[in-house]
């Protein structure tokens, strides 16, 4: 038999809430960049970001992409702050939701847009990173704690 | 005594057993869930990735779509060259824009009607358009093409229904013949002077020197504004505004 040794919740807590702080950061500069007409500065020159901006893609309802990354980001950060299978499942699910999102930016950028912005790459990893984290933290730990923790705890103080 | 305390670890070991299974029991139905949501997501971005690709990419020049509306938009207002509205109007808005970039498409369709129809058929403002070309090569010649347009009063004729045709980004569709089939659909009537202008040094150098204009204001995208008149420091930035009222509000505090 295999022993699979995952990393401690308080752990996998502790890196999902860095990451999503750097997520949160990530879109937030997006977001500024953009508002106003301009777009993020591509690290190694090139218009990709310029290009991806101006696309009609980089709107959703009128509203840029990128503010939805900071809700999901933020989600996320709050997740990390319970130990629970409430926070647990939410952070899976919103990482899910999140990770889906940003393999279908990503195509749009490839194949529709046909130009690569750096900073939403940038995020789609970031998004992929919490996904693999939260998918870890959900599989190793869920059901570890409501009515059954509960039961243990009275009987412990009984 | 030991019966009692038989009795309490039996009772403890029973809890701890029902504990453990109700446990397992959550454990599998969050597992469960997420099996699921994980299906559905799937699903969903398979489905958005599909009709994406099915989309319409417009940009046909044997099918141009909304000659009439373009028409009834512009026609009745004054144009010269690529200003729309009267010459002497005070206020003159200054769009810096790409003609195959989406945004300024959404922008020609949703926001700039209202402005064109209200305060630039009344004479209170006049819409300068300059290329600001950031998209791709096609960007260059599509923007002489409308500059050439313009050299008989037809320029805006020219960039609406463009906007209007406005293909997928960059996928090469505005060729020779799709630039042409527009110039036809937006009315210009001589089009061998229009094809002979477009490729001169004249319109191409004037792309080039109002692209090298915007980013001097230092703007990075498109569409970008910027408006003149009687209240105005000269040329005022306004970015991209996000709604017709934010324009016409604009025109008004320029006048």
């Amino acid at each position: 038999m295999i022993a699979v040794n995952f990393p401690t919740e308080a752990t996998l807590r502790r890196i999902i809430a860095f990451v999503a702080a750097l997520g949160i950061g990530v879109a937030t500069y997006i977001t500024i960049a953009d508002s106003g007409g301009g777009a993020p500065t591509c690290l190694a020159g090139g218009g990709g970001c310029e290009t991806v901006a101006n696309s009609s893609y980089s709107h959703l309802a009128g509203i840029n992409v990128a503010v939805f990354g900071i809700v999901g980001y933020v989600a996320l950060l709050a997740t990390a702050f319970f130990a629970n299978d409430l926070a647990r499942f939410s952070g899976f699910a919103v990482a899910l939701g999140g990770f889906g999102f940003s393999v279908y930016l990503t195509y749009l950028e490839i194949f529709k847009i046909e130009a690569i912005c750096q900073w939403c790459i940038a995020s789609a990893v970031l998004m992929t990173i919490l996904f693999l984290l939260n998918a870890t933290r959900l599989i190793g730990y869920a059901g570890t704690d409501g009515p059954a923790s509960q039961t243990k705890l009275q009987t412990e103080n009984s | 005594m030991s019966n009692r305390r038989e009795r309490q670890k039996r009772k403890e070991a029973r809890l701890q057993e029902e504990s453990k299974v109700d446990s397992q029991d959550r454990r599998a139905r969050i597992l469960q869930s997420a099996a699921g949501i994980v299906f559905v997501a799937l699903a969903v971005v398979v489905v958005l990735i599909v009709v994406n690709s099915n989309s319409g990419s417009g940009g046909d020049a044997s099918n141009l779509k909304e000659i009439s509306q373009v028409d009834s938009l512009v026609d009745g207002v004054p144009q010269h060259g690529m200003v729309l509205g009267d010459p002497n109007a005070k206020v003159e808005l200054i769009e810096f824009g790409d003609l195959q970039c989406p945004v300024c498409k959404t922008y020609s369709e949703e926001i700039l009607p209202k402005v064109i129809e209200g305060q630039v058929a009344q004479g209170q403002a006049k819409i300068d358009f300059r290329n600001y070309t950031i998209i791709g090569g096609q960007s260059q010649p599509a923007g002489a093409a409308a500059l050439a347009a313009g050299e008989q009063d037809r320029g805006w004729n020219y960039l609406e229904l463009f906007y209007r045709n406005q293909g997928k980004e960059n996928s090469e569709y505005a060729d020779d013949e799709f630039l042409t089939a527009v110039a036809k659909g937006a009315g210009v009537k001589n089009i061998a002077k229009w094809n002979e202008e477009r490729n001169g040094s004249k319109l191409t150098g004037e792309v080039e020197a109002t692209t090298d204009e915007a980013q001097r204001l230092g703007f990075t995208g498109t569409p970008s504004f910027a408006i003149r008149g009687p209240s105005t420091k000269g040329i005022e930035l306004l970015g991209t505004p996000s709604s017709s009222g934010e324009v016409e509000e604009a025109i008004e505090n320029a006048s």
